[in-house]
């Protein structure tokens, strides 16, 4: 018995907390990591890349965006998650640390430190497994915390490059 | 709380939960079903899992709401009114999932008969009623969800 009792013990989970920056998609909330996030920025400096592609889930990227020497691929969050772009205006963009995506959202919410991140139930089984880390409960509500590596897969990114290659140059070229 | 087998032996009767979902009632065996819950809306995100209208907090859980009236009964389903709590277990632990039904359920012990004739593949049995045959569900082949990736 007492074994048992030291057992569950151990195996309960650690409520670990970690800060989170929390961003609405057409009304709904999401949370990030506040770590994986470098700066959260207006629409400013956003350059159109081709917006038609054979791969349908690169419609999500359609600028790029220069800054610090680098180029990062901008993803319409309210496409990566399915949301009709008519609901999802947006407003701000976050710039993600250590991959090269930023991300368009409707709105910053606030910085908010969440508990445990509780894993998805198992009765979710689609593409939202990659989307969330999981769910975080707050003020009785459950918020999806998103992964941030998921935005964009390594297939992705090499099928962007080939995208994008000519487009930021030339079109602002074209435009002037 | 584990979901009953497809068969049962003749003559062995057991208990079952019937529910209403729409003019039709449907039943689950009664060791799966945790509680009957009055409607409170579901808190909905972005996902593309088919039937999951979004999740309810219920006792310290998160708990998927599963409305499984349009696979039953097609797009005409009524109004739901309560939520119907089953216990599933997947591989990844058992999980409360909510069912949204359209009135009160009702608990009834008798002997669950083998499907007979063209029925889908989530009627894992039949209940012959006094007024009524009623089809018991496997909630799993319902939602098509040997779930945890």
């Amino acid at each position: 018995m007492k074994l048992s009792h030291s057992r569950s013990r151990r195996k309960s989970p650690v409520l670990q907390r970690e800060s989170a920056i929390l961003f609405t998609v057409a009304g709904v909330v999401f949370a990030i990591a506040a770590d994986a996030i470098d700066e959260v920025r207006n629409l400013d400096g956003l350059v159109p890349c081709a917006t038609t592609s054979a791969y349908q889930r690169l419609d999500k990227v359609k600028f790029t965006l220069e800054r610090q020497g680098s180029r990062y691929f901008v993803v319409d969050a309210g496409a990566h998650f399915g949301i009709p772009a008519a609901a999802s205006p947006a407003t701000r963009l976050m710039v993600m640390r250590s991959i090269p995506v930023a991300v368009l959202v409707g709105g910053i919410e606030r910085m908010h430190d969440i508990g445990a991140v509780r894993p998805l139930p198992g009765a979710f089984h689609g593409d939202e497994r990659r989307w969330y880390r999981g769910l975080a409960i707050l003020k009785r509500r459950a918020v999806p915390v998103v992964n941030a590596d998921a935005f964009l897969t390594r297939a992705e990114f090499t099928l962007l490059e080939g995208k994008c290659a000519l487009a930021p140059k030339s079109i602002a070229a074209a435009g002037a | 709380m584990t979901q009953m087998p497809p068969s049962r032996q003749s003559g062995e009767s057991a208990s079952f939960v019937l529910f209403p979902i729409g003019k039709k009632r449907f039943a689950l065996p009664a060791a799966m079903v945790t509680e009957l819950a009055r409607e409170d809306e579901p808190q909905t995100f972005p996902h593309t899992s088919p039937l999951l209208v979004g999740v309810l907090l219920r006792r310290g859980r998160i708990v998927p709401v599963c409305d499984v009236a349009p696979v039953l009964i097609g797009p005409e389903a009524p109004l739901r009114k309560f939520y119907l709590i089953a216990n599933r277990s997947l591989s990844c632990g058992d999980e409360w999932t909510a069912i949204p039904v359209s009135g009160e359920c009702e608990l009834t012990q008798a002997e669950m008969l083998p499907v007979t004739g063209q029925l889908p593949g989530y009627v894992s049995g039949l209940l012959a009623l006094q007024e009524e045959i009623v089809e018991v569900l496997n909630l799993d082949q319902l939602l098509n969800a040997e779930a945890c990736l």
